[in-house]
């Protein structure tokens, strides 16, 4: 017999959900959690729908932390991210774990619970790094940057977040196209929408540059070094969509 | 001006002329129509032809790093960020991170390796600080560079070109409030002060030492000295100890590989001195790729990339792992192809081996093949709990294909007839598995531990 709880989807929401299982006793092994939305019932399960309270998920965040420290609450945020199967579940197992062992946690290599959730969040911060550099701004009109992607996992908000260090003094758009997901920039503050999507022109200036940029990464190359391989094996052809030197 | 004047001229009689007036602006201002666009289709030709050949001319310059510095501002534009960042992959796998340019590709000096050699007939361009600047800015923000890596020819003499680089790069960061990656090349017979001025602006500087004897560069380079190559290079190392925010990523250089008839000893003795005296980052290798018909440069029918892998290799233990040009080598000579540089170390001195993996120092550790850092720290975090057998070893990433002839676990070794082997049946065994490996490989799309290798060069 499983216990079985759903949140609304979101990382806040979940951490509400999570702190209300705490605090219920229940034995760790019959506890199920699911995205409210993704929920297929089942036989003689009732789930319990449990609503977002930002003080409950902001007091379990930072007892999580204390116990622990922000590297590895980085990594529950990552494993929640991904796209991995049941990883709320894993997410509760692995908070139990945090709450008992500390940050030493990560030590615990035979654990199925920490193996899952070090696997996960590698996988996003792998896919955050590479989209790091792989993210492609082409300039549309009224001098806005805009980049489109369809990242694996959701990852929109830690990149958003990076170009906003990097870009600071652009207005950007970063487009999740695969989840209908945009982050909007306007120099001062990031501001995330969902179910949007957008269509643009490109400015003046975007066809020379995007020219000179693939004039540019033909040079580079050296043709007696040529090695296809290697450049498939460092830039897996998942994220040549968007990248204008591959079109 | 000319306007002026015909409005003046018509002043007189307005009404009578009026037709001719207008007419006169309509076609002055067609002219400027005309003149407008004809500029700007040439201005897009011409910075197109520039990007060609600047660019390809810089492309065998191997650094293209743009880890290992901090930049924090509130202002302006870009980030550094510690770790580096690669932006594309070009279609010989090599990583872009940085635009990578020749400020011009006029030369006065003429190297028997060089392209741009003065005694070459090929087509020759020069940027302006301002093409540079305006180029770096807008791929930056379009994402597809993380800096700049600026070098050049020389052109009138080595400080006017010194100066332009400088020029450029001020520009960058004054006039375009740039944050990202800065990489430049000091000149040789730069002035020192130039050099100076450029340096506080850069995150990294280097001055390619191209060639790693006196002798070949006497051969090569009749207008290069030893001294002008290790005076700008010992006053960056100097001023960078004594000043913050200079060249705060540090110094690097670069070597041509299989042009002349140095040995691999030569080399890496030449690359530990750098590393120890003028405590640079990095040493880059570069297999030399014929680009002159020269009678001076030795034949080369490919660039020797197997041999400028073993280099990295070797370099990485010289750098990492506390080994010395001559523990790895017992005489002036090549390194061995067929197996890496600690391999080759470790067969020579079997007397060393086998060492306890419960009991050896993190140094001893780090010396066996198949062991690297990051696994010789976690046998030493890991022992404390328990003692570790080749199950865990496994676990925590040794290679024991190569590791498995230098160690023992509890007094045990890893297969019982392991222990007596000769030198030259490891090297044989060794040598055999790879090929085999190879084979394998070719079907395996991706190989963790190679694909690492070939980028790092970490053994």
């Amino acid at each position: 017999m499983y216990n079985v709880f759903s949140y609304d989807g979101t990382f806040d929401g979940l951490l509400t959900c999570i702190d209300e299982i705490l605090s219920t006793h229940i034995n760790e092994d019959e506890v199920v959690i699911v995205e409210k939305d993704k929920y297929q019932p089942m036989f003689f399960d009732s789930p319990v729908y449990v609503a977002l309270d930002k003080n409950r998920s902001q007091e379990l965040r930072q007892k999580v932390i204390n116990a622990s420290d922000k590297i590895t609450f980085k990594k529950v945020y990552y494993c929640f991210l991904s796209e991995a199967q049941n990883k709320e579940t894993y997410i509760y197992k692995y908070i139990k774990l945090i709450l008992k062992h500390g940050k030493k946690v990560k030590y615990l290599y035979h654990d199925d619970v920490v193996n899952f959730v070090e696997k996960a969040s590698k996988n996003v911060s792998r896919e955050i790094g590479k989209y790091m550099g792989l993210m492609r701004f082409n300039e549309i009109k009224g001098g806005v940057l805009y980049a489109q992607f369809e990242p694996t996992n959701d990852i929109l908000v830690p990149i958003s977040y990076f170009f906003k260090e990097r870009l600071k003094s652009f207005k950007w758009i970063i487009h999740d196209k695969k989840r209908s997901k945009l982050s909007i920039y306007d120099t001062r503050m990031i501001k995330f929408l969902n179910g949007m999507n957008l269509n643009a022109s490109f400015s003046d200036d975007e066809n020379l540059y995007q020219k000179l940029w693939k004039l540019y990464f033909k040079t580079m190359a050296i043709e007696e070094r040529k090695n296809l391989k290697l450049q498939r094996q460092n830039m897996p052809k998942k994220y040549w969509k968007y990248l204008i030197e591959k079109n | 001006m000319k306007r002026g004047s015909s409005i003046w001229f018509f002043t007189g009689a307005p009404t009578l002329f009026f037709g001719f007036s207008v007419e006169i602006e309509y076609i002055f201002g067609y002219y400027i129509v005309i003149k407008h666009s004809l500029t700007k289709e040439v201005i897009e030709m011409d910075i197109l032809e520039k990007l060609q050949i600047l660019g390809a001319a810089a492309k065998y310059d191997v650094s293209c790093a743009s880890s290992g510095s901090k930049r924090e501002t509130n202002y302006g534009i870009g980030s550094t960020f510690t770790a580096g960042i690669c932006h594309s992959w070009t279609d010989d796998g090599r990583c872009i991170s940085l635009l990578k340019i020749l400020f011009t590709n006029e030369c006065i000096f003429d190297c028997a390796y060089c392209i741009n050699r003065k005694s070459n007939d090929i087509k020759r361009a020069t940027f302006t600080p301002h093409e540079v600047a305006e180029l770096t800015m807008n791929f930056y923000k379009r994402n597809y560079i993380e800096g700049l890596f600026l070098s050049s020819a020389i052109k009138n003499s080595p400080d006017w070109t010194m100066e332009m680089l400088y020029k450029t790069v001020y520009l960058l960061r004054h006039n375009y409030q740039f944050n990202g990656y800065i990489h430049v090349k000091a000149i040789p017979y730069a002035s020192l002060d130039l050099i100076r001025k450029t340096g506080f602006l850069a995150d990294r500087m280097s001055v390619n030492i191209e060639l790693p004897s006196e002798k070949s560069l006497k051969l090569l380079c009749p207008n290069k000295t030893k001294e002008s190559i290790l005076k700008p290079m010992e006053f960056i190392t100097r001023v960078g100890e004594e000043e913050r925010n200079f060249v705060s990523a540090g110094q690097s250089t670069q070597m041509i590989i299989g042009a002349t008839d140095d040995s691999d000893y030569k080399i890496i003795s030449l690359s530990q001195h750098l590393y120890r005296k003028f405590k640079l980052k990095r040493v880059y290798y570069s297999a030399y790729t014929p680009v002159n018909n020269d009678p001076r440069i030795l034949k080369v029918e490919k660039p020797p990339l197997l041999r400028e892998h073993r280099l990295y290799q070797a370099d990485w233990l010289i750098r990492v792992y506390n080994f010395t040009a001559d523990e790895l080598f017992e005489k002036d000579e090549n390194l061995d192809l067929e197996v890496d540089p600690k391999v080759m170390w470790a067969l020579r001195n079997l007397n060393k081996f086998p060492i306890e993996i419960n009991k050896a120092s993190y140094e001893e550790l780090i010396r066996v093949p198949g062991i690297g850092i990051k696994s010789a720290r976690r046998i030493i975090k890991n022992r404390v709990f328990h003692s570790l057998d080749f199950d865990d070893l496994k676990k925590i990433g040794v290679v024991l294909k190569r590791a498995k002839f230098f160690i023992m676990c509890n007094g045990k070794t890893y297969e019982r007839h392991l222990i007596d082997l000769q030198p030259e049946k490891i090297k044989l065994q060794l040598t055999e598995k790879a090929a085999a490996q190879q084979r394998v490989q070719q079907l395996s799309f991706f190989d963790k531990e190679v694909f690492t290798s070939v980028i790092t060069g970490e053994i």
